[in-house]
This record gives C-alpha cells, structure tokens and sequence, in this order.
C-alpha cells in the first residue's frame, strides 16, 4: 500500500488528511509537535505511525530523515504552518515574528522537502504538496493587511516553483495547494468547508496529478491560480 | 511643491552599485540626497559625489537604527524613497548545497526591511509632493517567470513583492505610489561584470519611468524599461 507522511497532523487539516488516506488503506507517517498530547491523531484507526516533529528544528528533521531512511514516501504533505489570522497592520508589524513565520511557512517545509526527497522519489506516488494560501497570490491580492500570512505563502510558492522545477528529472511532482478555508483552529468556525470536505477535495485531487501539474498552484478543486 | 524648497529622495544601499548610480545622479539633478548605508566610513565614492548628499549610518535590519534615521529626519518632507539595499544570499544555488540556516537572514534583508524603512517614513513621505515608494527587486521573484533554483534568493523578492503589493493596496487612500522594479541584470558587485546592463543605463531606465508613474499605478511590477513583469 501507498505511504502518506504528512507534518502537522495533530489537528485540523492535518489530522483529516491521515483520517482520509488511514481509512483508503495507506500507510501513514504522521507528525506533530507533541505526539503526548495528539489524543485524536493516536485514535485514527488504521496503519499510523506518529513522529515527533517541530519543522523549525533541524535537529528533528534530520533524526526524522534518518528514522525514515529507505522508506518509500508516495506522498509527502507539508501542512503544518502559522498565523493565518493575523490581524497586523503596517503600524503594528512585529518583525520579529515575520521572522519566525518565514521560518516555519517558508524554509521548512523546504528543509523537510529536501531531506526526504530521495524517499519521495524512490516511490511510485512520487508527489511532493504543499500547504500554501490563495492569501499567498499577490495576483489576487485585493484585500491587503495580512501581511506576514501572505509574504510567507508567497515565499514558499517561489521556492515551490523552483523546487518543482530541480526535482521533475527525477520524476518529482512537487505542487502548491489552496486547501480552501476550512473550519479547523487557524481557519475558524466562520470558514467555508468542513476539514473533512477540505481533505476529501485533497485527495481526489492529489490521485489525478500528472507531471504537467508540476510546479504549478492549485485550488482544492485542481482549478488553477494564479502567483 | 512650496517654492524654495528641494526635492528630497531617500536611496538606501547607496555606497555602491545602482544604489550609488541614484545618489549621483539625483544629487547632480540638484535633489537632497539622504543616502543611508551600514559604513559611511568605507563609502569613499559616495561621499565623493557633487550634490547636497547626506549620508547616515543605517543598518536596515535593525529596529532602532531605522527609527534614529527617521527621527533624525524632523519631520522633513521625503518626496521618494529607494529601497535598493539588498543581499544575493548564498551562492548555493541548487537543492543540494542549500543553506538553509541563512534563509531568514537574506528575507530580514531583502522583504523585512524595504517594509521596516516604509513604516519608519511613512509620516515624511506623506508631507512630500511625490509620494512616491521605489522597491528594486528582481525578475528572479517573478514566481511566473521562474527557472529553478536559487531558491533563497527567488523567494526572498517574491515576499518583498508580496509584502509591497499588499501596502501600495493598504496605502492607496492616502495617494502613495508603491512599485517595485526590477534593474535589469546589472554589471554590479552582485550582478557580475559579465552583467549585460550598466548600471548608469539600468538607472536611466528607471529614472524614465519613475517620472513617468503615478498613484494609478500603485502596486505594480515593471522592468527598468517600463515593461510590466508576472508576479
């Protein structure tokens, strides 16, 4: 059976999407940051391992790389993130945490993506997806405030492109997704769509990705958007 | 604009590079310049230059250094500012040789501070004639437009467009003009001297269609020839 690794899987669209892949019967690799207190994770019935795993660490990326060394990864969901709700303006910008969240939305899932890249290639499944924003498009940027949310998911989708870009030799579909505007912590109870429906979206759309998806940016639903 | 009183451009990065190319040429254009680098001491060429040409020791990273500039301003009306300073970063340029551990630091200088800068002048730009907010970015942000690699570089003027989109909509009620360009691939220190563009035509260029853009065009991402670039 396929193996799913996705990070932040303690809650919200994390936890959906093992619950979602656990019950079509994949193996699961799932992380959170503090697997003691992953009660509901720990309950998904099914093939599931958890990992402990802070992105922002080096240290646990690299111990997680080493515990995963020769295990295939088909598909390799960079979830975990920060700070959608922010409410900052430009008088009140704190740039010290700008910082910590480039940290965690932009480079690490790239140390992570890098790190287990040979395991995603070594795989049939060969898909690399990331957690971006429709926020992160600065095409579609009408709005505005927001800021640190939409520089980071912008960030990331640059290196998201490149990344796609350096990994398609090895036959690597790397891709950004809108996972939509769900009801989970970061997106609250006003949200559009169930965690549930997010995840189901997900997956009916990371089944049907071909290498001309590759580097590109992705509504839930396979629509296009635009950087 | 009152009568007697100058045009006032503030250029950081200005000690070498495109940075110094507009010191010169708006000091010679008889603007006052205030040009604001890590080390006036080594900056020889730009204290070198004719004009009404300041120079103030700014590191942009910092908080404290940033604020002590503006205030140091009083108030003064600032009719345009350039955020030019910038770092390339690592020269790791594929997967493999990724410093990862250094990628804050190139977004701390590339997108944090062009927006630390703005925020710090906000109140001299709005008592300036033009209004008027220059961030020199790079085709190599354009996410449209990417090749691979580069990854630290690419991303980092990606969330400065980002970043710089979402204040020229935040400021647009309050007649800014916020636009980012990229110089061209400049024969600099950083672009090489196998870089295709001077930076004195590089310059031009902008300084053309700089005159040239108003609050309409708040928001957007040109070439310095004018040609609008995907985001």
């Amino acid at each position: 059976m396929p193996t799913l690794l996705v990070t932040g899987a303690n809650r919200g669209l994390g936890l959906e999407l093992a619950r979602t892949y656990a019950a079509a019967g994949w193996t699961i690799h799932a992380t959170a940051r503090d697997p003691a207190r992953a009660a509901e994770l720990r309950a998904v019935a099914g093939a599931v391992e958890v990992h402990r795993l802070d992105i922002a660490d080096p240290a646990q990326v690299q111990d997680l790389a080493a515990a995963l060394d020769g295990t295939a990864i088909d598909l390799l969901v960079n979830n975990a993130g920060v700070n959608m709700l922010e409410r900052t303006s430009l008088a009140d910008l704190d740039y010290e945490g700008w910082e910590r969240d480039f940290a965690v939305n932009t480079v690490a899932p790239l140390r992570l993506s890098a790190a287990l890249a040979g395991n995603v290639a070594a795989s049939g499944g060969k898909t690399i997806a990331f957690m971006s924003s429709r926020a992160g498009s600065i095409t579609s940027n009408i709005a505005g405030g927001r800021y640190r949310y939409r520089s980071t998911k912008a960030a990331l989708n640059a290196a998201i492109r490149s990344l796609a870009l350096d990994l398609l030799p090895r036959g690597v579909i790397c891709v950004a997704v809108h996972p939509g505007w769900a009801r989970t912590d970061m997106g609250g109870p006003e949200a559009a769509i169930s965690p549930a429906e997010s995840a189901g979206w997900l997956k009916a759309l990371f089944d049907r990705l071909e290498p001309h998806h590759a580097g590109h940016f992705l509504n839930y639903d396979g629509g296009e958007l635009p950087w | 604009m009152p009568p007697g009183s100058k045009p006032t451009v503030v250029i950081t990065g200005a000690n070498r590079g495109i940075g110094l190319e507009f010191a010169r040429r708006f000091g010679a254009d008889r603007w006052r310049v205030h040009a604001a680098v890590r080390d006036p001491d080594s900056a020889e060429d730009l204290k070198a230059l004719d004009g009404d040409v300041v120079v103030h020791p700014v590191d942009v990273t910092s908080d404290l250094q940033v604020r002590e500039f503006a205030d140091s301003l009083a108030g003064a009306p600032v009719d345009l500012l350039i955020n030019n300073a910038g770092i390339i970063g690592p020269r790791g340029l594929t997967l493999d040789d990724m410093d990862f551990g250094a990628w804050v630091e190139v977004l701390r200088v590339n997108a944090l501070s062009p927006v630390r800068m703005l925020g710090a002048l906000l109140p001299n730009l709005e008592a300036g004639g033009r209004k008027m907010v220059v961030n020199i970015t790079s085709r190599m942000g354009s996410i449209g437009d990417a090749g691979g690699g580069s990854y630290v570089y690419r991303s980092s003027k990606a969330a400065l467009n980002a970043a710089m989109k979402n204040i020229a909509l935040d400021l647009a009620d309050r007649g800014l003009t916020v636009v980012m360009i990229h110089p061209g691939w400049v024969s600099t220190d950083m672009g090489g001297a196998s870089a295709p563009v001077t930076p004195e035509d590089s310059v031009t260029g902008m300084l053309s269609l700089i005159d040239s853009l108003g609050p309409s065009d708040t928001g957007r991402f040109f070439d310095y020839q004018g040609e609008t670039i995907p985001w």
